[in-house]
C-alpha cells in the first residue's frame, strides 16, 4: 500500500467522519437536554443548506449573510419542532419510544416538502476559502476540507465551553438533570428544553451548510446523514456531543480503512461489525460512564 | 370585515370554475366526444422512494404522450387515459396498485415499473392474464424472458457494458478502472467482467459503493492508485465522479447511461467534464427521428428529455401501436401477439420479438460527452461485430 493511498483515505475518513460527528454532535445536544432521540437531525442539515442555496443562488444574497440564515433556519425548525409538537407529548407524559416515531414522521414530512417545493436535484455549494489544491504526502486536499476540519473542531470545544461555563447552558443541563429541581430554583425548564431544540437545530444546519461544498444536498439524504450521526453518537456516548465527536471520527477512519484494507464490498460489514464489538466492550460508549453523564 | 372576508372566500370558487372552464373547452375533442369511455392505460411508476429519480421523469414522458395522442384524436378515435400510480419503490406496493388498476379500474394494459424488482412482481399479475406490459427497466432475471406479453423499453445490462467497452477500445484503453455501485452498477459490471477479454481490456481496479452513498474518496483513491487508462462508472449519482475528479484523475471517465441526466450533471458541480456517456438521446443535438419528440417536450417542460423520459413516451406510443394494430377491443392474446414486432420509437428502434425481448442493437447507440456540464454528441458510433 502506498503513502498516497493511505494519506488519502486516512484524509477521507477523518472528513467523513466529521461529518458524521457534526451531525452526531446535534442529536446528542437534543438527547442531552430533553431526552428526545432525534430521528430527523438530518433534516435540519438539508434544511440548512436548501436556506442557503436559496438565498445565495436563487436571491443572490452575500455568502456569509446566506450562511447566518441557514443556521437561523435550523434553530427556527427546532424551535418550531418543540412548541408544536414536543412540548404537548411531554405534558401528555409520552413515553421516550413515541418521540422516535414523532421525529421520524417529521423527518419524512420535512424530506417531502424538500421533493414538492425545490424538486429531485441536489444542490451544491461553493467551497469557504478559495478553490485551491493542497497536496500532503500525495493526498489531494481542498481547502474547504481544511475549513471543515477547522470549524467542526472549533464547534466542538465550543459546544463544551458552551455547556459548562455560560449561564444559559449550565440552566439547559439543569433543566435536562433534574427538571424538578431546576424549576423549584426558578429556571424555566419548558424554555430551556425550546433552547435545547435551537440549539440541536442550529448545529443541524450548521453541518449541512458545511458539508454542502463536498456532498451535494438533495431531499432524500437527510435520513442517511441522521443514521450515520447516531451511530456516531451512540459510539461515543448519546448524552456527550464532545463524545459524538470522537465517535464520529472513528466511525470514518474504521469505513475508509475498511475500503484500503480489506475490500469495500465489505465496508459496512466490518464496520458495523466492529462497532458491535466496541459496544460490547464499552457499553457506555467510547468516553466511558462519565462521557455519557457529563458533558 | 365580513364583505372583505365573504369577497376572498368566494375568489377561490370562482377562480377554479373559470380554471375548470377554459379545461374544457381546451379539451380535446376526441376526448369530449360522445361521452366515450377513454381507453385506459395503467401506469405505475416508482413516483417515490429510492427509485424516484427513475419514475419521475418517466412520468414526464408518458404525460406529454397522453396529451399529444389525444390531440391527435386518441386511439382509433378514442381518447386515452393514463391511470398513474406509485409503488414507492417496493415490490409490494407495485403489486397491490396492479391488481388494483387491472381489478378496479378495468386498463387495457400496463407500463411499468421503473425498477426490475417491481417489474417483475407486476409481471406475476399480467402474465396469466396475458395482459400487455410493457416495462421501464431492462430485461431482469431469467423468468422475465418467458413472460410474452411483458416487453422491455430500457436496454439490456449486457447491451450497456458493450456500448461501455466498445468506447474504451476505440480511445486504446487496456487498463481500466471501474466504480459501481450496488445495484445496478453490480449486474452492469457483472457483464462488464464477462466482455472484457473479448476486447482485450483488463480491469486494474474496481471499487463499489452503496447506492445511496454520499462519499466515494477512498474507493476513487484506490482506482487512482492503479493508474487505469480510463475509468467506468456506473451508478445513478454524481458522487463517484466528483470524487475521481476531487483526485485530479485527468482520465476519460466512461459512464453508463443511468448517469446521463441533467440532475446528475448538476450534482457533478464542476466535476462534470469529460465524462463520456453511451446513451439514446442527447437534446442540445437530436437524431432526426428523435427531433419532433425533442421539440415537443422542451416545448412543454421548457428543458430537454434524457432516456428516462424518451422510455415514458415510448411505452404509451408503443401500447397504443399494438392496439391499433390488433383493433381495439382484441382479446388480450391477440395484442400480445401485435406487440411482439418491430417498432420505430422515439429512444430507439426495437424488436420486441427478439431475445433479449427489446432488439435494441449497439448501432442504435448514441455516444456524448460532457463539456463543461454540457451533453455533447460525439461522431463515434459503435458497430454490431
Amino acid at each position: 500500500m502506498n503513502v498516497g493511498l493511505l494519506a488519502q483515505s486516512l484524509l477521507a475518513g477523518i472528513t467523513n467522519g466529521l461529518t458524521y460527528a457534526l451531525i452526531g454532535i446535534g442529536l446528542a445536544a437534543i438527547f442531552k437536554g430533553s431526552r428526545v432521540p432525534n430521528a430527523m437531525q438530518g433534516e435540519f442539515s438539508v434544511v440548512g443548506a436548501i436556506v442557503v442555496v436559496l438565498l445565495l443562488t436563487g436571491h443572490g444574497w452575500p455568502y456569509w449573510l446566506a450562511i447566518l440564515c441557514g443556521g437561523l433556519s435550523g434553530a427556527i425548525l427546532g424551535a418550531f419542532i418543540e412548541v408544536a409538537f414536543i412540548r404537548y407529548m411531554i405534558r401528555n407524559a409520552a413515553p421516550e419510544d413515541s418521540y422516535l416515531l414523532l421525529t421520524i414522521g417529521i423527518g419524512l414530512s420535512i424530506s417531502a416538502a424538500v421533493l414538492y417545493f425545490f424538486g429531485r436535484e441536489s444542490h451544491l455549494l461553493p467551497g469557504f476559502g478559495s478553490d485551491n489544491l493542497y497536496i500532503i504526502l500525495d493526498a489531494v486536499v481542498r481547502e474547504h476540507v481544511i475549513w471543515l476540519i477547522a470549524i467542526s473542531i472549533l464547534l466542538t470545544i465550543g459546544l463544551r465551553q458552551f455547556y459548562r461555563t455560560t449561564s444559559v447552558g449550565l440552566k439547559m443541563m439543569a433543566a435536562s438533570i433534574d427538571p424538578v429541581g431546576a424549576a423549584s430554583i426558578g429556571i424555566d425548564v419548558t424554555l430551556m428544553r425550546t433552547f435545547t431544540f435551537m440549539l440541536g437545530g442550529a448545529l443541524g444546519a450548521a453541518a449541512g451548510i458545511l458539508i454542502t461544498p463536498i456532498i451535494p444536498v438533495d431531499y432524500m439524504i437527510g435520513l442517511q446523514l441522521t443514521l450515520k450521526g447516531f451511530a456516531a453518537a451512540i459510539l461515543g456516548g448519546l448524552t456527550n456531543p464532545l463524545g459524538a465527536a470522537i465517535g464520529g471520527l472513528v466511525l470514518g477512519i474504521i469505513e475508509a480503512m475498511a475500503i484500503v484494507g480489506v475490500s469495500s464490498s465489505y465496508k459496512d460489514v466490518i464496520t458495523f461489525s466492529l462497532l458491535i464489538l466496541i459496544m460490547i466492550a464499552m457499553p457506555q460508549g467510547l468516553l466511558g460512564r462519565a462521557g455519557r453523564t457529563g458533558g | 370585515m365580513t364583505a372583505k372576508k365573504t369577497y376572498h372566500g368566494r375568489a377561490p370558487a370562482a377562480f377554479a370554475l373559470i380554471v375548470a372552464g377554459v379545461a374544457f373547452l381546451s379539451t380535446p375533442a376526441a376526448a369530449q366526444r360522445s361521452g366515450a369511455e377513454p381507453f385506459k392505460i395503467g401506469v405505475i411508476l416508482a413516483l417515490t422512494g429510492a427509485g424516484a429519480g427513475l419514475g419521475i421523469p418517466e412520468r414526464s414522458g408518458a404525460l406529454l404522450a397522453e396529451k399529444i395522442i389525444n390531440s391527435k384524436g386518441g386511439v382509433n378515435g378514442t381518447p386515452i387515459q393514463l391511470v398513474i400510480e406509485d409503488d414507492g419503490s417496493n415490490p409490494d406496493g407495485a403489486i397491490s396498485k396492479a391488481n388494483s388498476l387491472i381489478h378496479r379500474e378495468k386498463v387495457s394494459a400496463l407500463i411499468g415499473s421503473s425498477q426490475t424488482a417491481s417489474t417483475v412482481a407486476i409481471g406475476g399479475l399480467t402474465d396469466p392474464l396475458k395482459m400487455p406490459q410493457v416495462a421501464l427497466s431492462g430485461l431482469g432475471p431469467a423468468i422475465e424472458r418467458d413472460r410474452k406479453c411483458v416487453l422491455h423499453v430500457a436496454p439490456s445490462q449486457a447491451l450497456n457494458a458493450k456500448a461501455i467497452l466498445e468506447y474504451a477500445s476505440s480511445i486504446g484503453a487496456k487498463k481500466l478502472g471501474a466504480l459501481y455501485d450496488s445495484g445496478y452498477g453490480t449486474v452492469v459490471y457483472n457483464e462488464l467482467r464477462k466482455l472484457s477479454d473479448a476486447y482485450g481490456i483488463a480491469f486494474v481496479a474496481t471499487e463499489k459503493f452503496e447506492i445511496s452513498a454520499t462519499d466515494t474518496t477512498t474507493q476513487a483513491a484506490k482506482i487512482r492508485a492503479a493508474q487505469p487508462d480510463a475509468i467506468v462508472v456506473v451508478g445513478v449519482t454524481g458522487v463517484p465522479i466528483r470524487s475521481l475528479r476531487q483526485l485530479q484523475m485527468k482520465q476519460t471517465i466512461i459512464a453508463a447511461n443511468g448517469l446521463a441526466s441533467y440532475e446528475t450533471v448538476k450534482s457533478m458541480g464542476d466535476a462534470a467534464d469529460n465524462v463520456v456517456f453511451p446513451e439514446f438521446l442527447v437534446g442540445e443535438d437530436p437524431l432526426p427521428h428523435q427531433a419532433e419528440f425533442v421539440k415537443l417536450f422542451h416545448k412543454e417542460y421548457g428543458r430537454f428529455p434524457k432516456i428516462l423520459e424518451a422510455v415514458g413516451w415510448d411505452a404509451v406510443h408503443v401500447i397504443l401501436a399494438a392496439f391499433k394494430k390488433a383493433d381495439v377491443g382484441a382479446n388480450n392474446e391477440k395484442v400480445c401477439e401485435a406487440i411482439r414486432s418491430t417498432f420505430k420509437g422515439d429512444m430507439t428502434d426495437y424488436d420486441f420479438s427478439a431475445d433479449d425481448l427489446n432488439g435494441i442493437k449497439l448501432s442504435n447507440i448514441v455516444y456524448s460527452k460532457l463539456v463543461a456540464g454540457q451533453f455533447t454528441r460525439l461522431p463515434f458510433q459503435a458497430k454490431e461485430k
